[in-house]
C-alpha cells in the first residue's frame, strides 16, 4: 500500500491527538517538574535516621526545655517540651530557629588575635603569661553552672576575681540581695501565688524571664477578662506589647518610676492600706504627681485599685531600689506571691568578688552578651560563638554554639523555686572550638572537669532527698535509688525541681526610703536575645512583615 | 478518615510575639529573605497583623491577628481560578493543598484569595553555606516562581498517618498531628483540631458565642475561626486584611 503525503499528515494528527489521551504528556510534565526541583543550586534535604531528643536551651540563663528533632545526627527542628516545669512547653520566638545559628555566616571558627588568625596555643600562652604577671578577671553571665565552678577554682589558684554579669531581671532583684544578705541568684518571684502584678515597665509579655512562665500564667488567668484572676497593671511611657495587653495601663513619663513608686508608697502609708512599717518617702505626693505626669487623685485611685486583690507584687524592669522598697511596704518580700528565696538561704556556689587591683587580663565567657563592655584597659580574651561585630577584644576565641557542649543549667534568675537540668552536646561541634572552661583546663590541668562537677551536683541532689525529678513522670528524689539514676534522667532532658521556698525565709529591713538613679532601659525587642546574631528566618518578624521593628545592631 | 481540620485562634490571648511565624518558617523550610525583600514580597505563610481600635490615651487597645490560609470549605476561591489544578481541597481532611510542582506562577490564586494569604516565591531558596543541613527532611524546598501558602503542616499529617499505619491503626492519634504554629504558641491561643468532630476542643471553641470568621459574608466557610470577648475585635471580622497595611511598630 502506498502511503501518500495526505495519509502521513492524517496519521501524525491522529497520533498527536491520541497522545493527549495517554499518560505520556502528563508523565513528562510531572518528570520535568521534578527535574526542575533538583537543580544543583536547589538545597538538598538531609537524609538519615530521624530521632527526637530532649535537652535544655543554653542560649540564655532561663534554661527552657527543648525538644530537638535530629536527622542524621544534626538538629533539624526545635520545639518546646510540653509540661516542662520551667518553661511550660514554650520558647522565645527565635529559639524555634536556633538550630540554624551554628551555620550562621558570622559563626566564629578560628582564634583571632586583634583581627588576625591565630592559634589556641598562642592564646593559651598569652593568657598564662598574663596570669603570671598580674590579676585576671573572669566575667560570667550564667553563674552557678559547673563552668562557673571551674572559673572559681581558677581564680582562687591564680589570684583573680570572678565577676557575674547580671541581666535586667537579676538586677531588679539586687536591692533585696543587699538588704537581706541572700545572694541574687537565690532570689526569685513567686508569680503563681500573686493576684495583682504592678509592672514598672517590665516587658512581662514580651520576653521577660522564662518566656513561658508568665505568658502561660497570664493566658490562663487574665487574658481578655474584665475582672481577671490575675491583674496586670502596667506603668509605662510607651504603648508596648505588655501595656497593650495589660488589665490596666498607666501612662507615665519616661524615667519617672522612682517618683511613682514613692508616690504610691506615700498614699499606702497615709491611707493606712498596708500593715508593714516603712519610712515615709521624702518626695511629696504633689511632686511625685508632677514628675510622673499623673494627677494626685489618679495616683490615689491607682493605689486603691492596686490593693483590691492581694497579694500585690511590684516588678521593676531593671535595678530599682524604690520599686523594691515598695514591695517591702506591700509585704511582698518573703511571703507567698512575692519575692522569695528559692534556695532557702543556701549561698550562691560562686561568690562575687570585687577586683583588688586593676586586672592584667580579662576573660569573658561566651554567656556574656556581646554588647557587654568590661571597661578596662586589660588584655581581653573573649569567648563567643558568633562575631557580633565592633568588639574590642584582643583575643576572640571560638566557643561552642547551640547544643554543641555539655553544661548544666541552674535555676533561671526569676524562678521562685530551685531547679537543675543538664544540656548535653547533641550537635557535633567543629574541632577547633573550645569553651572557656576547657581553655582554663588546658592552662592548668588541675582544674576540675565540667563532667565531674555535674556528677558532684547530682550527688548533692541525691543526698538532699529534696524535690522531684520531672522526666516522663515526676519522681520524688527520695524514691530514686542512686545519684547515677538522677544524672541519667537529667541527661535525657528531665529537670530537678526543689521544694517550694518556706514563707518567711527572706527578710528585708528598710531604714530609709532609697534614693535612685535613672538607668537607660532596653527598648529594642532583640535586646533580650542573648546572641549577637539572629537566625536568618528572623526576617519574617520585621523585614518581611510589620510585626516588629528591625533590631538594632543584630544581623540575621 | 473524613476530617475537617481547622483552628480557632483566641485573639485575646495572642501577644504578637511572632513565635508562630518563626516556627512555621523553620518547619516548612521557608528560606531566609534576601536583603531586597519587603513585607509585600516576603514569604510568611503565617503572618501576624497588629490592629488598633483607633482610640487614644487609656481607651487605646490593640490586638494581634495571626492570618494564614483560611482553608475555605466552600467555593474555595483559589481552586476555581487555578489553570493548572495546582490547588486542591483534600476531601479526606478539608485541607486546601498547594502543589508547587504543578504551579506555573500565574498568581491568579493570589488575586482571588480574599485574605491575602498566598505568597509568590520571588527568589531561589537559598540558605547560608552549610545551613541546608538543618532543613526539615520531611518538607521539600520550593522553586522560585511558584505560589506558596499554609497547608496546615501537611508533612506532620503524613508523619502521623505513617505512625498510625505502623501501629495497624486506621485513624491517627490527634496528639500526633499538631501544626508548628499551634505547638509554638506560648499562650495556647491557637486550638487545632477536627471541626467535624463535635467533641473536639477546636470544634467546641468554634461554636463559642465569641467565635467568628473573617469575611464570613463571602460564604467561603473558612475553617480558621477566631475568638474574642472584645466587641470591637469581632467587628473587625468583616473588614478583611491587607498585607500592605502599615501597622505601627511596638
Amino acid at each position: 500500500m502506498k502511503v501518500s503525503r495526505r495519509d502521513l499528515l492524517i496519521g501524525s494528527a491522529g497520533v498527536t491527538a491520541g497522545i493527549i489521551f495517554t499518560p505520556v504528556p502528563w508523565k513528562l510534565l510531572g518528570d520535568v517538574s521534578i527535574w526542575t526541583q533538583n537543580f544543583s543550586w536547589i538545597p538538598q534535604l538531609p537524609r538519615g535516621p530521624v530521632e527526637v531528643k530532649q535537652s535544655a536551651c543554653t542560649l540564655c540563663a532561663n534554661g527552657c526545655g527543648v525538644r530537638v528533632r535530629m536527622a542524621a545526627g544534626c538538629p533539624v527542628g526545635v520545639a518546646g517540651v510540653s509540661g516542662h516545669p520551667v518553661s511550660k512547653g514554650t520558647l522565645c520566638p527565635l529559639t524555634f530557629a536556633a538550630h540554624q545559628l551554628n551555620w550562621h555566616p558570622r559563626r566564629l571558627r578560628e582564634v583571632r588575635h586583634r583581627g588576625r588568625p591565630a592559634s589556641w596555643s598562642d592564646a593559651q600562652a598569652a593568657f598564662a603569661k598574663a596570669c603570671g604577671e598580674g590579676q585576671v578577671a573572669i566575667f560570667d553571665a550564667q553563674p552557678e553552672r559547673a563552668a562557673s565552678s571551674v572559673f572559681a577554682a581558677f581564680i582562687q589558684k591564680h589570684n583573680g576575681c570572678y565577676r557575674p554579669v547580671l541581666g535586667p531581671e537579676s538586677q531588679a532583684l539586687a536591692p533585696y540581695a543587699s538588704w537581706s544578705g541572700v545572694p541574687v541568684n537565690a532570689l526569685g518571684y513567686d508569680l503563681e501565688n500573686t493576684r495583682t502584678i504592678v509592672s514598672f515597665g517590665a516587658p512581662l509579655l514580651d520576653g521577660w524571664g522564662t518566656p513561658g512562665r508568665f505568658t502561660r500564667l497570664w493566658s490562663d488567668r487574665a487574658a481578655g477578662a474584665s475582672d481577671p484572676q490575675l491583674r496586670l497593671i502596667q506603668m509605662e511611657s510607651s504603648f508596648s506589647r505588655t501595656a497593650a495587653l495589660a488589665w490596666r495601663r498607666v501612662a507615665v513619663r519616661e524615667g519617672s518610676d522612682a517618683a511613682l513608686a514613692a508616690g504610691v508608697a506615700r498614699v499606702l502609708l497615709e491611707e493606712g492600706l498596708v500593715a508593714a512599717q516603712a519610712p515615709m518617702p521624702v518626695l511629696p505626693l504633689a511632686e511625685a504627681a508632677a514628675q510622673t505626669g499623673l494627677s494626685v487623685e489618679e495616683i490615689r485611685s491607682l493605689v486603691r485599685t492596686m490593693v483590691e486583690k492581694r497579694p500585690v507584687l511590684a516588678i521593676a524592669a531593671e535595678e530599682s531600689p524604690s520599686v523594691a522598697a515598695l514591695n517591702v511596704l506591700l509585704g511582698a518580700v518573703g511571703t507567698p506571691g512575692g519575692i522569695v528565696a528559692k534556695k532557702n538561704h543556701v549561698p550562691a556556689r560562686v561568690p562575687a568578688e570585687a577586683p583588688k587591683t586593676s586586672p592584667r587580663a580579662v576573660l569573658i565567657d561566651a554567656s556574656v552578651p556581646w554588647e557587654f563592655d568590661p571597661q578596662t584597659d586589660a588584655e581581653i580574651f573573649r569567648f563567643a560563638a558568633w562575631d557580633g561585630g565592633g568588639g574590642k577584644a584582643d583575643w576572640l576565641l571560638p566557643a561552642p554554639g547551640f547544643l554543641e557542649y555539655l553544661t548544666d543549667v541552674p535555676a533561671p534568675p526569676t524562678s521562685g523555686v530551685d531547679t537543675y537540668a543538664i544540656a548535653v552536646n547533641l550537635a557535633a561541634s567543629p574541632p577547633e572550638i573550645k569553651s572557656a572552661a576547657q581553655f582554663l583546663q588546658k592552662i592548668d590541668s588541675s582544674m576540675p572537669e565540667v563532667d565531674q562537677l555535674i556528677r558532684a551536683h547530682c550527688e548533692e541532689i541525691f543526698h538532699s532527698h529534696q524535690g522531684a525529678v520531672y522526666g516522663e513522670q515526676p519522681l520524688p528524689v527520695s524514691t530514686i535509688e542512686s545519684a547515677q539514676k538522677i544524672e541519667e534522667q537529667l541527661r535525657k532532658g528531665a529537670v530537678w525541681v526543689g521544694n517550694p521556698s518556706r514563707p518567711g525565709n527572706l527578710r528585708c529591713v528598710l531604714k530609709d526610703w532609697p534614693a535612685e538613679r535613672t538607668l537607660p532601659r532596653p527598648t529594642n525587642w532583640a535586646a533580650a536575645w542573648p546572641v549577637p546574631v539572629l537566625p536568618p528566618i528572623a526576617t519574617k518578624l520585621y523585614q518581611e512583615s510589620n510585626l516588629r521593628e528591625a533590631p538594632a545592631g543584630r544581623q540575621a | 478518615m473524613s476530617a475537617r481540620y481547622g483552628m480557632v485562634i483566641d485573639l485575646d490571648r495572642c501577644t504578637g510575639c511572632g513565635a508562630c511565624m518563626v516556627a512555621c518558617a523553620a518547619e516548612n523550610n521557608v528560606p531566609p529573605a534576601p536583603p531586597s525583600a519587603t513585607p509585600r514580597t516576603g514569604l510568611t505563610p503565617m503572618l501576624v497583623h497588629k490592629v488598633s481600635n483607633g482610640l487614644e490615651g487609656s481607651a487605646q487597645r490593640e490586638v494581634f491577628i495571626p492570618v494564614t490560609c483560611m482553608q475555605c470549605e466552600r467555593e474555595t476561591p483559589c481552586v476555581g481560578v487555578c489553570p493548572q489544578q495546582a490547588v486542591e481541597v483534600d476531601k479526606a481532611t478539608g485541607i486546601v493543598m498547594q502543589i508547587p510542582q504543578r504551579c506555573l506562577g500565574c498568581r491568579y490564586c493570589m488575586t482571588a484569595c480574599p485574605y491575602h494569604a498566598r505568597y509568590f516565591n520571588w527568589w531561589d531558596p537559598k540558605w547560608p553555606e552549610g545551613m541546608e543541613k538543618t532543613l526539615n527532611p520531611g518538607v521539600s524546598t520550593r522553586m522560585r516562581g511558584v505560589v506558596e501558602k499554609c497547608n496546615l503542616c501537611h508533612a506532620r499529617l503524613h508523619g502521623a498517618m505513617e505512625k498510625a499505619a505502623a501501629a495497624g491503626k486506621k485513624e491517627i492519634d490527634p496528639t500526633d498531628y499538631v501544626p508548628a504554629c499551634v505547638e509554638a504558641c506560648p499562650t495556647g491561643a491557637i486550638v487545632f483540631g477536627n471541626l467535624a468532630d463535635r467533641n473536639d476542643p477546636a470544634s467546641r471553641a468554634a461554636d463559642s458565642p465569641d467565635a467568628f470568621r473573617l469575611l464570613a459574608r463571602l460564604g467561603t466557610e473558612p475553617k480558621i475561626h477566631y475568638k474574642s470577648r472584645q466587641a470591637w475585635v469581632r467587628a473587625l471580622a468583616e473588614r478583611g486584611t491587607s498585607r500592605s497595611s502599615e501597622a505601627k511598630h511596638v
